[in-house]
């Protein structure tokens, strides 16, 4: 009965084009789709000469695609931390605006030397304050914007560990379902390229590590080596603080109850943008949050006035600028941490508050009760040592804090543009290697698509060949059909 | 399977990268040629960026000082046109006592002479000059020197009155100063009267100006007094030296009691004009010093704003030549995108 066998050949070739004419429908229909690979039919030969579909894979790179996690973790960290950055550059702008703390205390002394040779004129004091004040308000609005970017980045973070864990939710039921599957020998190619994505969104979130066992299984850590997941999903637990001053101190990321994000702890998380937005959170926002406070000491320690009695018993006390520690001196050298949030001009001396500006002419803004801090005994309305003297002090050489990550001794202006320095310097490295991580992520997800994507060409080839196939296998059975016709008509 | 493969994604994936990047940098390119500066100031400078702060700040600065040394030099010119004004009357009243001094009935003539001197003198010496009282040293804020012939008698003129009724127990306008010898006015001008024209004395009856000048910063590094100021002893010796002959009762007095005191006039006028020759020179030397200050403030701010510039800015020819070449690849990169489009096999495969 070979005629039969030669028709039962025929059908598995038809029964086998049409699986593989489906899986080239799905290639073709998923060839947009990133992320998405290239699924081949495995076909083997029966007894008997059939043929079938033994088996479905996939296209896949492991090499390449653990480049294109790490790319996309680094990347992500990166462009949390420019973004980031960019945000605190409002506070500084265009130097042309003249819009940073360092131009507004050039302003402002602009402002002393003017009313200096006018002293006599209402208007120059009254502008002079009104520098002051604009000063005191930058820097105010500038601590604003800093702990305004760490309550956002304590709530991106928040988000960034609630996708996590969403994300390793999903993971643990597409690998449960790709090791029940590849057990049962089933196609779960298109639950592999599932994985994968949610892998590649984990990656985005915080850099990870992964180990491939047997069934297709896979075990998932952190770069730094704690466990996100194996066989089951480990929580990953924060706890958001909804509002920061510049004394708050953020919360750390636990991951299966190691830490991964903070300044201590063995195992933090190395890449991932969870990592970017705690290196904005704990140390770039709180670093230039420093260097505003020791502009604003400098600004209050400048301005002080002293006892001018013939002998001097009286301690110093702030007088243009003031704070909340009032009438206390910050100490010398050291940093107050959110000074510049707290610094404000003496109500004694701003007209928009009652007081009168002429006091910065004459001295007593600390108290207008007390003669001793007064300069201009006289009350001369020519008299501009006083003013003269805020200016020399203003040019004068200061010391700071080392923590605040600049100079240890200058002028508070020149304190003030290093600052600006410290920034834009940030920002340009940081941008850089932004960019050259975002062209890394780019060429390694190009490469793997490359590799493992879909070619529509190809597809239309073998759909081609499949057509072709297909129309040779029904004419087999047409031909075969005739024959066994032939020889019952024989027989009959 | 095959030897080389490519995806059709990745095919269009690579044009459609490549676009966006051309595009973000066309935005930067146009934003540089309209402006003539870098696009982002800041990221392009990096550390760089706290100089051109500085410089900024430099700049304003010397030209708030260039701005200021305006009101500081034209303050200096209204002091030296009064300084002028000053030597003028005192050379003319110079002339008036030579005329004066042996004449017998010039006595009354020159006393009114004196008298309009003195009006001629308070006016000058409380000269103001934009709401500053120029001679009134740092109060600024009062005109100097009290109005010697007000009424009722100010300060300055009792004094005079008491010191003369004290010396001679007569009052100037009793006749009996007839009988004053010249050598007890000498003694009076030298002692009582000489004393009302002491600082501590002018202080408190003719003056109110403060004997410390104002001081206006003319540079970043030169703080140097820009006035002087009516408690100055060439002012005081002016004032004796037309008192003597205002209100000493001149018209009644003896000839030779009458000369003793044009003598004595002549050389404290003598004295005022030399101390106010010396005043012209020390307000001249401090206009040199502005003049100069302001010349090499010029200077400074011009190279400043060319090092801002330089930092700042961009090539303009660089940066129009730029922005051309990245249209023109932008266009290239649409053609491409248009021409890959319809790169695909199912435009030539037949259709039943």
């Amino acid at each position: 009965m070979t005629l039969s066998i030669g028709l039962d050949a025929a059908l598995s070739a038809l029964s086998t084009t049409a699986d593989q004419t489906s899986i080239v429908s799905r290639n073709v229909a998923r060839a947009g789709e990133p992320g998405a690979s290239r699924k081949i039919a495995n076909l083997v030969t029966l007894q008997g000469g059939g043929v079938k579909v033994a088996s479905v894979t996939r296209a896949a790179n492991a090499a390449l695609y653990d480049k294109l996690l790490g790319a996309t973790s680094d990347s992500a960290a990166q462009k949390a931390i420019v973004d980031a950055l960019d945000r605190l550059d409002a506070t500084i702008n265009d130097p042309e605006l003249d819009a940073s703390p360092a131009a507004l205390v050039g302003k402002l002394a602009d402002a002393l030397h003017t009313y200096a040779t006018s002293p006599q004129d209402a208007a120059a004091a009254r502008s002079a304050v009104a520098a002051a004040a604009d000063l005191a308000q930058a820097l105010n609005a500038a601590t604003g914007t800093v702990q305004q970017l760490r309550t956002e980045a304590d709530g991106e973070m928040a988000a960034s560990v609630g996708n996590i864990n969403t994300l390793l939710a999903r993971f643990e039921t597409v690998n449960t379902e790709i090791v029940k599957g590849t057990r049962r020998g089933a196609d779960v190619t298109d639950l592999l390229d599932e994985r994968d994505q949610i892998l590649t969104g984990i990656s985005a979130e915080v850099g990870v590590r992964t180990v491939s066992r047997g069934d297709n299984d896979m075990a998932v850590y952190t770069d730094s080596g704690v466990t996100l997941f194996d066989v089951k999903a480990r929580a990953v637990t924060f706890d958001r603080t909804y509002s920061f001053s510049a004394t708050t101190t953020g919360n750390v990321v636990y991951a299966d109850g190691v830490p991964i994000t903070g300044n201590s702890g063995r195992m933090l998380a190395g890449s991932g943008r969870l990592t970017g937005l705690a290196a904005i959170r704990d140390t770039y926002a709180p670093t230039y949050q420093s260097q505003l406070d020791e502009i604003a000491r400098g600004l209050i320690t400048t301005f002080a006035e002293s006892d001018q009695s013939a002998t001097p018993t009286l301690p110093d006390v702030p007088g243009l600028f003031t704070y909340s520690g009032a009438p206390a001196m910050p100490a010398s050298g050291t940093l107050v941490v959110g000074l510049a949030g707290s610094i404000k001009v003496n109500a004694n001396v701003d007209p928009s508050q009652g007081g009168n500006a002429t006091r910065l002419r004459d001295g007593g803004i600390s108290n207008p009760g007390n003669p001793a801090y007064v300069y201009n005994s006289t009350g001369a309305a020519g008299f501009s040592q006083r003013l003269e003297q805020l200016i020399d002090a203003l040019g004068t050489q200061q010391s700071f804090d080392a923590s605040a990550g600049l100079v240890a001794s200058s002028t508070l202006s020149g304190f003030a543009s290093s600052s600006v320095s410290w920034l834009q310097e940030s920002r340009k490295s940081a941008s850089a290697d932004s960019d050259y991580k975002a062209a890394l992520l780019e060429r390694a997800s190009d490469a793997l698509t490359k590799v493992t994507g879909v070619n529509l060409d190809e597809e239309m080839t073998l759909l081609l060949e499949l057509e072709r196939s297909y129309q040779a296998s029904t004419r087999l059975v047409t031909t075969i059909d005739n024959m066994l016709a032939a020889l019952l008509q024989a027989a009959g | 399977m095959t030897s080389t493969f490519i995806a059709s994604s990745a095919v269009s994936g690579a044009v459609r990268s490549s676009l966006m990047k051309l595009q973000a940098k066309l935005a930067e390119a146009q934003k540089e040629v309209a402006t003539g500066r870098l696009a982002d100031v800041g990221l392009s400078l990096g550390f760089k960026a706290g100089q051109t702060v500085s410089l900024r700040q430099e700049h304003s600065r010397l030209q708030s000082i260039t701005d200021s040394n305006g009101l500081v030099a034209s303050r200096l010119d209204a002091s030296q046109a009064a300084l002028k004004a000053f030597a003028e009357g005192a050379q003319s009243f110079l002339g008036q006592l030579v005329v004066a001094r042996n004449s017998d009935t010039a006595a009354a003539t020159i006393e009114g002479q004196a008298k309009a001197a003195l009006a001629g003198f308070t006016d000058l010496a409380n000269t103001t000059f934009n709401g500053v009282a120029l001679f009134a040293g740092i109060n600024t804020d009062v005109k100097p020197i009290t109005d010697y012939a007000s009424s009722p008698p100010a300060a300055n003129a009792l004094a005079v009155a008491n010191a003369f009724t004290t010396a001679f127990g007569i009052s100037q306008s009793n006749a009996a100063v007839a009988s004053i010898t010249p050598a007890a006015m000498q003694t009076f001008l030298d002692g009582a009267f000489a004393n009302l024209f002491d600082p501590t004395a002018w202080s408190s009856t003719w003056s109110a100006a403060a004997d410390q000048n104002t001081k206006s910063r003319i540079s970043t590094s030169e703080l140097v007094e820009t006035s002087v100021n009516a408690n100055d002893e060439a002012f005081r010796k002016l004032a004796s030296a037309y008192t003597m002959l205002a209100d000493l009762g001149t018209a009644n007095l003896s000839q030779t009691t009458y000369q003793a005191i044009v003598d004595k006039a002549t050389l404290v006028v003598g004295d005022a004009l030399q101390g106010i020759t010396a005043l012209q020179a020390k307000l001249g030397s401090v206009q040199e010093r502005v003049k100069n200050a302001d010349t090499r403030m010029g200077i400074e701010i011009d190279i400043m704003t060319s090092h801002i510039g330089a930092l700042e800015g961009v090539d303009p020819y660089e940066a129009s030549s730029r922005l051309s070449t990245l249209l023109t690849q932008v266009e290239t990169a649409y053609a491409m995108t248009a021409r890959i489009q319809q790169l695909t096999l199912l435009n030539y495969l037949p259709t039943r």
